[in-house]
């Protein structure tokens, strides 16, 4: 065997290079794909929140507290009459998590299906108690300082972190596989010359993408079930809705994730530029969804953009099915409206891209 | 006699890849139930045009028409086309019989007729025997004639061959051309380019494209005419000189080249009226090549 030569190891060196130069679309990658990755997990971590939606039931005493919750400029207050208000407006996904004040307790109610936010408002409950203690300290006046803290889940149960991200995780892995094998399979479809002879065949381009959709939705049921599977099972993850709902959001974002990848498969000339989608396409989703850090904790500029990726809506409803027993009709609006919507827009744009003629 | 429309007719056809022009006034008509050659060397426009036909790219100028419809509407007699790409359009990861069964079902093929087409098909291009073998595990010749099938299984009216017979080996090749005249003769229109002499001169018609322009176009016959070049009667005689003022005289076109009288005919018909003047003791036909016609025909261009 031939000794390692450093003249044979430039040769290879100086054709990747040459190679790359030519590539300027690897090069952007190469360069602006961790910036923005950085930008977008930098944001996510840096365990900010706003925008979070907090109920107050104020039944008298504990000011300094009341003063807190309010002077916390991420927090949305919404006064509330009563306890049931609190509850109803919470399962209805409309707030996070409300505080009771009563003279002789303070209860937390935390919407159970997001971790952080509810970390995040139990935090803030526990800064204002300890604030109220000291004021009381300080004055002399120690009764009430006792005061117990109540924590009440909604949902009637302390979730675990796999229980709250599980239902995402579902979504996240077939959005994830269609997106990358619907891209590669138009590839295909080019390069052996398949598409062209379509082209010229009664097929038209409504058919084509059609039958990509069906074809990949047996599938996709498939996979759906099988990871359904396994995280209710395996991890123990909660199914308190229909599984029939939950595989009906699956297949509904599979079908979006084949569309767009057909969509994309425009922009690609082989399987290795495929593959450069996925910081593009699929990570600002996992950062963005909501699966990993609350929508709460994305930036207020960047946040728009979230609500117009399909997997921030499929992993709301997952959610909300799962972990809160939600049907069709409670997931309805926003999610499933926005993931038909997102479906929509992008088979007409993947059925656009299909052009018969070149001018 | 009525005239019978072309199947394709082009006329001032052009296009332009950016500074490169691929089809230049371009004028040309293929008859009906004709197999026809688009012969010319690479980069002649003969891929541009076919793909022109079909409507996979829009003309820059000019007026074309496919099986009586102008090519702006030609994707409503698709079903009437038969087109096989360069690229061969298989899937490699499906049989044989499931590629030929998917062309069928794109075409609305019913199942008894289905059955029927892709038996004959199979025959026809010597793959009943690997019917269950996967498309990407056959050879480079077989992969071009199961091509070569799935683009035929609808019995389209307008067969359009890019390359057809690249890698198939000479008997199978006979019999695709036996298949192709057989169509011709049924009424239907083969229009195949190739880069072989030989396989054009089994074509009814020719056609010599040269930077995307006709340069030559009608039967080899009147090609080879057309270029000047005739067959030409080679005879081996008692008295050549005395044989050959005779012939002379009687208007051929004579050589003596070592003794060797060559007669340059007009047609074979002459060949009789030639034997008929003299008794040659030995004679030889040498046909001209298109091969020749077309170099001359290019140079002259």
């Amino acid at each position: 065997m031939n000794r390692p030569a450093a003249g044979r190891v430039g040769v290879v060196a100086l054709r990747v290079v040459r190679q790359l130069k030519r590539d300027r679309r690897t090069i952007g990658l190469i360069v602006f794909a961790p910036i923005v990755l950085m930008i977008l997990f930098g944001y996510a971590l840096s365990g900010d929140m706003s925008g979070v939606h907090l109920g107050l039931v104020d039944g008298g005493g504990h000011d300094a507290l009341r003063a807190h919750l309010v002077s916390i400029q991420d927090f949305d207050i919404l006064r509330l009459g009563s306890e049931s208000d609190a509850e109803r407006l919470i399962s209805e996904g409309r707030l996070d998590g409300a505080v009771l004040l009563r003279p002789e307790e303070v209860r937390v109610l935390l919407d159970a299906s997001s971790l952080q936010i509810a970390g995040a408002i139990a935090a803030a409950v526990q800064a204002g108690t300890a604030k109220e203690r000291a004021g009381l300290e300080t004055t002399g006046r120690t009764k009430g300082a006792e005061n117990a803290i109540v924590t009440r889940y909604i949902f009637g149960y302390d979730l675990k972190m796999m229980d709250t991200v599980g239902p995402a995780i579902l979504g996240l892995v077939v959005f994830f596989f269609t997106f990358i094998n619907a891209a590669i399979a138009f590839i295909r479809e080019r390069s052996q010359g398949t598409l062209e002879k379509f082209m010229v065949s009664p097929l038209s381009r409504v058919e084509m993408v059609s039958g990509y959709v069906l074809g990949f939705s047996l599938f996709t049921i498939l996979q759906s079930a099988t990871t359904l599977f396994v995280v209710t099972t395996l991890f123990g993850v909660p199914l308190r809705g229909s599984p029939l709902t939950a595989m009906a959001v699956v297949l509904l974002l599979g079908a979006g994730a084949l569309v767009l990848g057909s969509f994309f498969s425009n922009f690609a000339r082989s399987e290795f530029q495929v593959v450069q989608f996925i910081p593009l396409i699929i990570t600002p989703q996992i950062v963005l969804c909501g699966i990993w850090w609350p929508l709460q904790s994305v930036p207020e500029f960047i946040r728009p953009f979230s609500y117009i990726l399909p997997l921030t809506y499929a992993a709301h409803a997952l959610r909300a099915v799962m972990l809160k027993g939600a049907g069709v009709a409670d997931i309805l609006y926003p999610d499933l409206l926005a993931l038909g919507i997102f479906f929509l827009i992008f088979f007409a744009a993947a059925t656009l891209m299909l052009r018969r003629e070149v001018a | 006699m009525r005239e019978i429309e072309p199947a394709i007719s082009a006329r001032g056809v052009t296009k332009s890849f950016g500074r490169q022009r691929v089809l230049d006034s371009l004028t040309v008509d293929i008859p009906s139930g004709v197999t026809y050659c688009l012969l010319g060397p690479n980069g002649s426009g003969k891929t541009t045009f076919i793909r022109a036909i079909v409507r996979l790219l829009r003309l820059d100028e000019g007026e074309m028409s496919v099986l009586g419809r102008p090519v702006s509407e030609v994707d409503k007699i698709y079903s009437q086309i038969g087109y096989m790409t360069q690229h061969k359009a298989l899937y490699p990861d499906l049989t044989v019989q499931e590629n030929m069964e998917f062309y069928a079902g794109l075409y609305g093929l019913k199942k008894q007729q289905r059955v029927a087409r892709l038996e004959e098909l199979l025959e026809m291009v010597d793959l009943s025997l690997h019917r269950s073998r996967l498309a990407g595990a056959l050879s480079g010749g077989m992969y071009q004639r199961l091509s070569l099938a799935c683009t035929l299984i609808h019995e389209p009216e307008l067969l359009l061959l890019d390359e057809p017979t690249v890698g198939v080996d000479p008997r199978l090749r006979q019999t695709f051309w036996e298949y192709f005249n057989r169509l011709a003769k049924e009424g239907k229109t083969v229009l195949i380019t190739t880069h072989l002499m030989d396989e054009a001169e089994k074509c009814r018609m020719v056609g010599y494209m040269r930077a995307g322009r006709m340069v030559a176009e009608g039967s080899p016959e009147e090609i080879l005419h057309l270029a000047g070049l005739r067959p030409i009667l080679k005879l081996w005689l008692a008295e050549p000189e005395r044989d050959a003022a005779q012939l002379q005289a009687q208007g051929y076109e004579i050589e003596v080249e070592d003794g060797v009288v060559q007669v340059r005919l007009e047609s074979h018909a002459q060949i009789k009226e030639v034997l008929a003047q003299v008794s040659p003791l030995d004679m030889r036909l040498a046909e001209p090549k298109l091969e020749e016609a077309f170099l001359r025909l290019s140079e002259a261009a």
